[in-house]
């Protein structure tokens, strides 16, 4: 790979052009797309820092419309897998076929499946049965998946975005912890306000055709993120990012109160992964060479909020996650010094 | 281009202005301190004289330097100052990041960008405290120590207790005045032998002359009179004279060596007047020589005493035994010393039922036994003695012991064997040896034997069996297994 250009005003230039990337994809998500600023920012920011994301919310908000509108803004091949019940693992990653040469030998041919495209749109994914949603953790963690011992690299970038009804959870397989860290971010999509869904009834109800152009292509998604991951840290930020991740264990014996009462297990260390490539990731989209406090406080929540195991007395008591993240990136930003009379000491 | 310089020349004024406010904040601190000190020189005016003053000004600005060359002095590393400029200046962590990261070797080419933004935004600051003012607690506090310091500066010098050591060399002067040879021995064989010579109603005088400067609020104290010269406070303020003791301290070791005759300080001191004046009564009736009569001029002075003390307490009706002990004193003036001591047991009587009412008030008991002591009082309106009440205030005979009386409620206090032996009250229990040391007192003993004790034993079973169904079955969150069988374990252990 050629080295990259070491002059700041060349330096600059790049974060430019990420700023504008953005921009643009934004842009043309926007579109189609109202309102859901925040759902929008998280999920390209999954996408940019190399992840993948979950949304959650309720049927009929837009989960499914907004991947599609971004994998027809990006010049990717997109792959879309309905989740039921009787799906199998093989409708996913593909299986061998006997298939039949030109001299009339017989063999197996490995016939992909839809796993096999730079975006994959996951829908209703706690639908189908354990054993299928857990084909998708080695293609998700290690870009390949394994069939009959040859493995079968996936397309870069590969993207999945999968979604997943909170409510209706008869005959549903709620995705087990370790499926659910693989998702660098879980997306809450929450219901539009008045103005937003005065226009989503426009946009929809009229005869108006919405063109969406294809603003970025599959090596510049990897440039980006390779800048991604150039942006430096200060390390009491990152010192931040540590202290955030560990006040969900209860276990540790700086914890907050809240976390030693309601949480069970906290969050793993790609919880930290999470918060920082989110945040270097935000700091960009703001045309910042650096990582902030701010970034931090940003992505805490999708990179958390779905790491935290509540105990039965927080699910007793109806304990919200995103409260309760809240008061722990309070606490660490407690513990890491960051109060208002740290000249003092 | 702008370069490191100016991210550094920033650090730098934001490190000014750290320690600056560190300094304020310290130094006030140290003021209050110094402040408080600078009172004691004040306060010893009349010892240090003029030097008191530049003693407390001394203090005063030794504590505010010192405070602020704490501040100063204290350390400040330049990451936590780039820390503060990023948050005072609102630059969202570039300088911090720009400063850690320009010195790094594994610095990435954007770090030179960073290094340019944070130059170019810290050009365009304007130069402004960023560092608020903070304010110690003890900020508030310090007018207090300065005006009390103002207050003793200009107030004329407080006398201070004369500290001098004692003098245990005879003076000279005693030693011309009298020949010289063993004084304090002589003295002390003279009055030993006066000591030898008095007999038990010499005593009792000498205890009801204990009792008169007390009652009657002369505070002068007699000679002979026991309990005044362990109360002399007047020889507090004294110098002590090791000589003056030998003169006056001879009586009190001649009190030493007739312990019966000392004083009770504890009670003089706790019980009430009416009390006191009750048990001088007691004793001039028959308290050390029942055939001896009692003097007309110690019954005036009781009769008095007690007339005093009813006017003092006011004329309540039933209960002012004053009007009693005057007639008591015009029939001893009449020479009828018996009808005289009929009108004293008058007025001792209402002086109890007075002394009972009055620890209604404060007693414990509920409402519907103070009503019922107080019906039973009300028909013994005259003041017959005899009245329900504890008996450690009167002597025996006087009031009710507990166990007497026509009430079936428990009066006075436990019995002595009770209070001695907690043995005696409750279960018996038995230690328990565990995890957790305990002691249990429902499993041995009589409460062992109890009906609803054997009850709990013929459903412990059965509820620890629906526990291990409920646990197998998951009825019980997992958090909480453990806790469970625990507590049924710990039954078990019982």
């Amino acid at each position: 790979m050629a080295q990259p250009p070491v002059s700041s005003e060349s330096q600059e230039q790049r974060v430019t052009e990420f700023v504008n990337a953005y921009q643009s994809l934004r842009a043309e998500v926007g579109k189609i797309i109202v309102g859901h600023n925040e759902v929008v920012s998280q999920v390209l920011i999954g996408l940019f820092a190399g992840g993948h994301v979950l949304l959650e919310g309720v049927p009929g908000l837009g989960k499914t419309l907004l991947i599609k509108t971004l994998a027809e803004s990006l010049e990717l091949s997109f792959s879309r897998i309905q989740f039921t019940p009787d799906l199998m693992p093989g409708d996913i990653i593909g299986t061998n076929i006997i298939v039949e040469d030109a001299q009339g030998r017989k063999h197996f041919q490995f016939q992909r499946g839809p796993i096999f495209g730079h975006i994959l749109l996951a829908d209703e994914v706690n639908r189908a049965t354990p054993k299928t949603q857990s084909a998708l953790l080695e293609g998700m963690q290690e870009g390949a998946v394994t069939v009959s011992g040859a493995a079968h690299p996936l397309p870069a970038p590969f993207f999945v975005l999968a979604t997943q009804n909170p409510i209706e959870m008869e005959g549903t397989y709620p995705l087990p912890e370790a499926q659910l860290d693989r998702f660098l971010f879980k997306v809450r999509v929450r219901y539009p306000a008045l103005e937003e869904l005065t226009e989503i009834i426009d946009r929809t109800t009229h005869v108006r055709a919405v063109e969406v152009r294809r603003v970025l292509t599959g090596p510049q998604v990897l440039s980006m993120r390779e800048l991604v991951r150039e942006i430096p840290i200060a390390s009491h930020v990152r010192d931040l990012a540590s202290f955030i991740v560990l006040a969900t264990h209860p276990q540790w014996e700086r914890a907050p109160e809240s976390a030693r009462r309601f949480i069970r297990y906290g969050a793993s260390p790609r919880g930290a992964q999470a918060l920082v490539l989110g945040a270097k990731v935000r700091a960009l989209s703001e045309g910042r060479f650096n990582v902030s406090v701010d970034d931090l406080r940003a992505m805490a929540l999708p990179s958390l909020r779905h790491r935290l195991i509540l105990n039965f007395e927080g699910e007793a008591a109806g304990v919200d996650v995103d409260d309760l993240v809240g008061q722990i990136v309070e606490a660490a930003e407690t513990m890491s010094g960051s109060g208002k009379e740290v000249f003092l000491r | 281009m702008p370069g490191p310089t100016v991210i550094e020349r920033l650090v730098a004024d934001v490190a000014r202005q750290i320690r600056l406010r560190r300094a304020e904040f310290y130094g006030l601190r140290g003021l209050f301190w110094g402040a408080v000190a600078a009172v004691v020189p004040l306060l010893l005016k009349e010892s240090l004289g003029g030097w008191s003053y530049a003693a407390a000004a001394l203090l005063l600005l030794a504590g505010a330097g010192a405070g602020a060359l704490w501040g100063v002095l204290l350390r400040l590393p330049a990451a936590e100052a780039a820390r503060l400029a990023d948050r005072g200046y609102g630059l969202q962590e570039r300088i911090s990041t720009a400063l850690e990261w320009a010195e790094r070797p594994d610095r990435t080419p954007i770090v030179e960008a960073l290094v340019v933004d944070a130059s170019t935004r810290v050009e365009q600051l304007g130069a402004r405290r960023i560092i608020p003012r903070r304010m110690p607690r003890e900020a508030r506090l310090v007018p207090v120590p300065l005006l009390l310091g103002l207050v003793l500066a200009a107030a004329p010098p407080i006398p201070l207790p004369q500290g001098r050591l004692p003098n245990f060399s005879v003076s000279r002067d005693e030693d011309e005045e009298k020949a010289p040879g063993d004084r304090s021995g002589d003295i002390q064989q003279a009055e030993r032998k006066q000591a030898t010579r008095r007999d038990p109603v010499q005593r009792a005088d000498v205890q009801e002359r204990n009792l008169s400067p007390r009652l009657g609020g002369g505070g002068q104290s007699q000679p002979g009179d026991l309990a005044a010269v362990f109360k002399d406070t007047s020889l507090g303020g004294r110098a002590p004279d090791f000589n003056s003791f030998l003169k006056k301290g001879d009586e009190r070791l001649r009190m030493l060596d007739s312990l019966d005759r000392l004083p009770d300080l504890q009670s003089d001191f706790t019980q009430s007047q009416a009390k006191m004046v009750f048990q001088k009564a007691k004793a001039l009736r028959g308290g050390l020589d029942p055939n001896k009569k009692v003097s007309p001029e110690k019954l005036r002075e009781l009769l008095s005493e007690m007339e005093r003390l009813g006017r003092k307490n006011g004329g309540q009706g039933q209960g002012n035994w004053s009007g009693d002990a005057f007639e008591g004193m015009e029939a001893l003036e009449g020479g009828q010393t018996d009808k005289a001591m009929e009108a004293m047991e008058r007025a001792l009587n209402k002086m109890r039922s007075m002394e009972e009412r009055g620890r209604d008030g404060k007693s414990l008991k509920g409402g519907r036994e103070s009503e019922r002591r107080g019906g039973r009082r009300g028909d013994k309106g005259s003041g017959q003695p005899g009245g329900p009440g504890d008996e450690g205030d009167f002597p025996e005979g006087e009031g009710l012991l507990p166990g007497r009386g026509k009430s079936g409620a428990p009066k006075g206090d436990p019995t002595a064997r009770l209070r001695g032996s907690p043995f005696d009250v409750g279960v018996e229990g038995e230690a328990r040896a565990g995890r957790k040391q305990g002691i249990d007192t429902n499993m041995v003993g009589r409460g062992a034997q109890m009906p609803s004790r054997m009850q709990y034993m013929g459903v412990l079973g059965q509820y620890r069996k629906m526990m291990e169904e409920s646990i197998a079955r998951e009825q019980v969150p997992r958090d909480f297994q453990t806790q469970v069988k625990e507590y049924f374990q710990s039954l078990d252990e019982k």
